[in-house]
């Protein structure tokens, strides 16, 4: 079972979590949800569309203009009260690293604490488990918070993030998160270049066969993008195709742009795996 | 003695379930009539592919002394443009006599089916229908009673869950 806080889900469930970006300069939609009603029209419409979770963040992963705690607060914590009134089944993800922002944000409602740097605030397994909720548990390789990576080597990328996220999650645990409240995320192009990332997608099966659930973080990449040569924009159909890898290893979790055209594909997988029958079968069965 | 006839569709069995029903009247119709037979129960179908389908529908083996009957049989899979077989202009009109046939309990008129021209039309289970008629009528048996619990044409293939409660 994997317990978000309010919510719980069979280990068979593949969950969509819709990206909500309360941000000016976010890669892919730069700022178009930026004003509050944009963003609260956006998770209408994401939760429409079947995404299990929301993740809500405010500021950018790429290095930028320094964003203060405050402000961050100001982005995100009234904007989770007001989605939690609004959508009580919607599981609600916030993406920050910073353990005073989860505080804020869990005690509005939040969820899930989506700690896409890799525990780079020690206490936020503290808040996390002061409030029951889950924890993402990201591989970074180390890098500082909202870097881009720079000349980065591992001698096996995939072990790395295998090691660096279960101790996360062994911490969380330590901390008093529940185990069923914890996922674990190699995280692409997090502290990775192309290869990394491609080599991650590759092995993800390795990471599931840990048992924590995994979640992946695919959408638009560049890892996708400097594959296929393509800019933003132009990736959804390299997106899906990583989505499909991911999905085929046991991959749970997937933070996402386009809601719908991922549920396809993982569905689509998943029935081919013989993980999910199909919707509705007629044909030569009459 | 109670006879049951029903489809021997594929679409009834476990492991071809989906995550919406295509056949959920057929399926209820057929477990209810399934259902109201004894404990002890004979299938007759004319392959094992039949036969599998019916004995998923009583959860048990065929027991070949059994005292009450079900009989895996359908009409025409030739009903419309999008049925299995393509449209056969003759389809329906065989269909509405084998309708009759079954309506009835009409164990001679259904010894006599025109068993060439049903499998032409892709109709399922006749030659097991005609022999179990010819066997129960031979032995005196009539149907006293019928109960038509399905009868219907979804996906092109005519069905029918049919109820007879026979005496002699």
């Amino acid at each position: 079972m994997l317990r978000l806080r309010s919510r719980d889900f069979d280990d068979d469930a593949t969950l969509m979590m819709a990206i909500v970006n309360r941000t000016p300069d976010s890669f892919y939609d730069k700022g178009a949800t930026w004003a509050e009603d944009a963003a609260f029209e956006r998770v209408a419409l994401v939760a429409g569309q079947g995404a299990e979770i929301v993740d809500i963040g405010g500021i950018k992963a790429a290095p930028g203009v320094e964003i203060s705690e405050a402000e961050e607060k100001a982005r995100v914590v009234d904007f989770v009260a007001r989605v939690r009134d609004a959508f009580p089944d919607l599981v609600i993800s916030v993406d920050t690293w910073r353990a005073s922002v989860g505080d804020a944000v869990c005690e509005v409602g939040a969820d899930v604490l989506n700690d896409a740097w890799g525990g780079a605030d020690p206490e936020l397994v503290d808040v996390a488990a002061l409030h029951g909720a889950a924890l993402v548990c990201t591989h970074t390789g180390g890098v500082q918070v909202r870097t881009r990576p720079h000349r980065i080597e591992y001698d096996d990328v995939v072990a790395a993030a295998i090691a660096d996220t279960t101790a996360y999650a062994e911490r969380a645990l330590a901390a008093g998160v529940a185990a069923e409240s914890l996922v674990i995320d190699p995280a692409h192009d997090f502290g990775k270049n192309t290869f990394h990332s491609l080599e991650v997608t590759r092995r993800l099966g390795e990471m599931v066969a840990t048992g924590w659930p995994v979640l992946v973080s695919l959408s638009n990449k560049d890892f996708v993008g400097e594959s296929l040569d393509l800019p933003v924009g132009e990736r959804l159909t390299g997106t899906l195709a990583a989505t499909a890898v991911c999905a085929l290893a046991g991959a749970r979790v997937y933070r996402v742009h386009e809601v719908v055209e991922t549920r396809q594909v993982v569905d689509m997988v998943r029935t081919i795996a013989g993980l999910r029958p199909p919707a509705r079968a007629i044909r030569g069965l009459a | 003695m109670r006879i049951v006839v029903a489809p021997p569709a594929p679409a009834l069995l476990p492991a071809y379930a989906s995550l919406v029903d295509p056949v959920p009247r057929l399926r209820a119709a057929t477990r209810a009539a399934v259902d109201w037979l004894g404990p002890s129960v004979k299938v007759l179908a004319d392959d094992l592919d039949d036969q599998r389908v019916a004995e998923s529908l009583l959860g048990r083996r065929s027991d070949l002394d059994g005292h009450d009957l079900l009989v895996m049989a359908n009409g025409s899979a030739r009903r419309s443009e999008k049925a299995p077989g393509h449209l056969d202009p003759r389809a329906a009109g065989y269909d509405e006599w084998l309708r009759q046939l079954l309506r009835l309990g009409d164990l001679e008129g259904l010894a006599s089916l025109d068993v060439d021209e049903g499998e032409d039309l892709l109709a399922a289970g006749l030659r097991s229908l005609a022999v179990t008629a010819r066997q129960l009528a031979d032995r005196g048996v009539t149907v006293r009673d019928v109960q038509v619990d399905h009868d219907d044409c979804p996906y092109g293939v005519q069905y029918w869950v049919v109820r007879w409660q026979c005496g002699s």
